[in-house]
């Protein structure tokens, strides 16, 4: 009998701890599972010179979708993120020779500038948030195209490029600011009272408003938060590329989308965060390498990301909560 | 639906539609500023022949969503349709022959379910949803034309001229939008939708049932883009794009948003997106034969927009926009 109990409560702890913590684990078995597979089918992934070529590929990926990931945690979407990235790259490309190092300021200022508008249309006008930021993207992408004249550019600042492509113990040095940014807003979101509240309003507004949290200034912080790490993603995009026109990084929103959503950060708000995005970002770039290893094109990728992006969307939704949706 | 109260003289019916539907004066305003910079070149047969080109294509595209933006969803999948739809009809038509170009409205009112059943009863935002699948289909399309436009010959009868002068395009478009407008004003199931676009949970209070006819909203819209397409299709010579292009998606949006219809649902409809297209088009005309440099365009396009949803956003309150 008493052992019986035990088993029962075994059980129920156990079934308990899956259910509060599945959206934790099924990305890491994701992770290890896509990580299997790709290495069965070519041993080449986890070899030094494939570790480098995933390393380029993720780590400017990881930094924007830190940003769209606070975003998302808020309940809310930030469209504008690939157009705000695209523009910092560009106004680096175009002004480094100009001025030096300088241009990086200069590029953080604008994409946290763009990041404060879509925030005060969101916020303070109540525009919903899809469209204040597809406007916003639409206006970012006719500045780039008007500045840059839709042709290609290429960085020839020894320095600027020095940012990205430094090797330090082995990896790049883009490894260790993607890494650290990481690290950075997963502090933010786990202990400042700036992520709890951002959490909070996520969860409820209702209830954040209720509980004295300024609504409108945390709205308009994380979209320039945003921004900022939109910014920084495409400062170093650019130092590490070394050359870009408009079209670059075209169509990236959705397989940036998908990268939070895997990691199992919840589209209805108030669920996952910036360490989540990490497995996230692991998953879509795993799947981008090796399905280009094998040779498919960019069009099945787009299904690929187009299918993860909406199942993980419905399976991350917190159906109990929600009333109704738009 | 009598109002005894209507005043019938001319000036008074004039005051009340420019209140009722203001971009009139933007639409104005701008044919008047473009026919007096450019009085060779914008009050030509050729290019109110090409203002009325655009307007179909805009206005084709915008009927079917403009249904679903009246409940406050959003629906991006038309140039999924489009796109999808077209490089089917090529693939297929060696097998069906001419029915192959039925494809694209039996595409349209499958993928309209498919979002509708996602949305409602997954509670997936539209969006993004649609977002996502607008992609999946134009990365179906690259697949499988193979990163090659297509083109498709034998629908020539569809845009074939009826009427000199008049695009044929143009006649097709008008029955489309009338039954769009029949079906948002004057159906019960118009009613309901403006209902669950201005109080869903009254609207779930009151009994109506809010799943069903946001699928129906959704299944009807794709219905109407794929019906769109069609002649689209053949307006643009047979083919379609096999990589997309984000001005095809946003262009609709800002002529539904242009017209007045409000994003959080329960007002405007298909006959305010008439005028928002219409606008629009004179604009984008007017940008396109000025002396504007070209790169310009996207970013006074942007503007606009931002300017029109922050305009028709007016008067929303409470925390739970999103």
């Amino acid at each position: 009998m008493k052992g019986n109990d035990k088993a029962v409560v075994k059980e129920l702890f156990i079934s308990g701890w899956l259910r509060n913590n599945i959206s934790t684990i099924i990305p890491v078995i994701a992770v290890v599972v896509i990580i299997g597979i790709f290495q069965i089918i070519n041993p080449v992934f986890l070899k030094y010179q494939g570790i480098i070529t995933l390393v380029y590929a993720m780590s400017y990926f990881l930094i924007a979708a830190c940003g769209l990931t606070f975003v998302i945690l808020m309940g809310s979407f930030d469209f504008s993120v690939v157009s705000v990235l695209k523009l910092s790259s560009l106004l680096c490309v175009l002004y480094v020779d100009r001025i030096g190092l300088m241009v990086i300021p200069l590029a953080l200022l604008v994409s946290v500038g763009f990041g404060f508008i879509n925030g005060i249309l969101f916020a303070k006008l109540k525009v919903p948030s899809f469209m204040a930021t597809l406007g916003v993207s639409i206006v970012v992408e006719g500045i780039g195209l008007y500045l840059s004249k839709g042709f290609l550019h290429i960085v020839t600042n020894q320095t600027f490029k020095a940012l990205t492509v430094t090797f330090i113990a082995g990896l790049p040095s883009i490894f260790y600011w993607a890494i650290g940014v990481c690290i950075i807003c997963t502090l933010i979101a786990l202990i400042t009272p700036f992520g709890r509240r951002i959490y909070a309003i996520g969860g409820n507004p209702i209830g954040a408003v209720l509980s004295g949290i300024n609504l409108d200034r945390y709205r308009i912080y994380v979209f320039m938060l945003s921004g900022f790490l939109a910014g920084l993603a495409g400062i170093l995009h650019i130092s590490q590329q070394g050359g870009g026109s408009i079209e670059m990084a075209a169509d990236m929103s959705i397989p940036l989308f998908a990268s939070v959503v895997a990691g199992g950060t919840a589209l209805s708000g108030g669920v996952g965060g910036p360490h989540r995005t990490l497995l996230g970002v692991i998953i879509i770039t795993w799947i981008q390498a090796g399905m280009l290893m094998l040779g498919y094109d960019r069009g099945i990728q787009m299904v690929v990301f187009g299918a993860i992006a909406i199942v993980m969307g419905i399976a991350t939704i917190d159906r109990r909560r929600i009333k109704f949706v738009k | 639906m009598k109002n005894l109260n209507r005043k019938t003289s001319i000036p008074s019916i004039i005051m009340q539609a420019i209140k009722i539907y203001p971009v009139i004066f933007v639409l104005i305003a701008f044919v008047v500023i473009f026919s007096s910079l450019y009085p060779q070149r914008f009050l030509t047969l050729l290019n109110l022949t090409a203002i009325i080109r655009q307007f179909v294509s805009l206005m084709l595209f915008a009927a079917g969503p403009s249904i679903v933006v009246v409940t406050g969803s959003l629906d991006l999948s038309y140039v999924g349709i489009w796109m999808l739809g077209g490089i089917l009809v090529w693939l297929l038509q060696p097998f069906l022959g001419m029915y192959s170009i039925l494809v694209i409205p039996i595409l349209g009112l499958v993928t309209g379910f498919l979002i509708g059943i996602i949305h409602a009863k997954a509670k997936m935002p539209s969006f993004i949803l649609t977002l996502s699948l607008l992609v999946i289909y134009s990365g179906l399309t690259a697949t499988i034309a193979g990163g090659i436009p297509r083109t498709v010959k034998g629908y020539d009868f569809i845009t074939a001229d009826l009427i000199r002068g008049v695009p044929t395009p143009f006649l097709w478009a008008i029955p489309i939008i009338i039954a769009a407008i029949y079906i948002v004003k004057r159906t019960r199931m118009g009613i309901y939708l403006y209902s669950i676009g201005s109080n869903e949970e009254g609207a779930k209070l009151a009994g109506i049932n809010v799943d069903r006819y946001k699928i129906l909203a959704f299944t009807i819209s794709g219905l109407f883009s794929g019906i769109g397409s069609v002649i689209i299709f053949q307006h643009h010579g047979g083919s379609v794009p096999v990589a997309l292009n984000l001005n095809t998606v946003v262009y609709p949006l800002v002529a539904i948003v242009l017209g007045g219809t409000l994003l959080i649902g329960g007002s405007g409809g298909p006959h305010r997106t008439i005028l928002g297209a219409l606008t629009f088009t004179v604009l984008i005309r007017g940008l396109n034969i000025s002396f504007l440099d070209p790169t310009m365009i996207q970013l006074i396009v942007g503007l606009l927009l931002i300017a029109s949803i922050i305009a028709s956003s007016r008067g929303v309150r409470g925390v739970t926009v999103t």
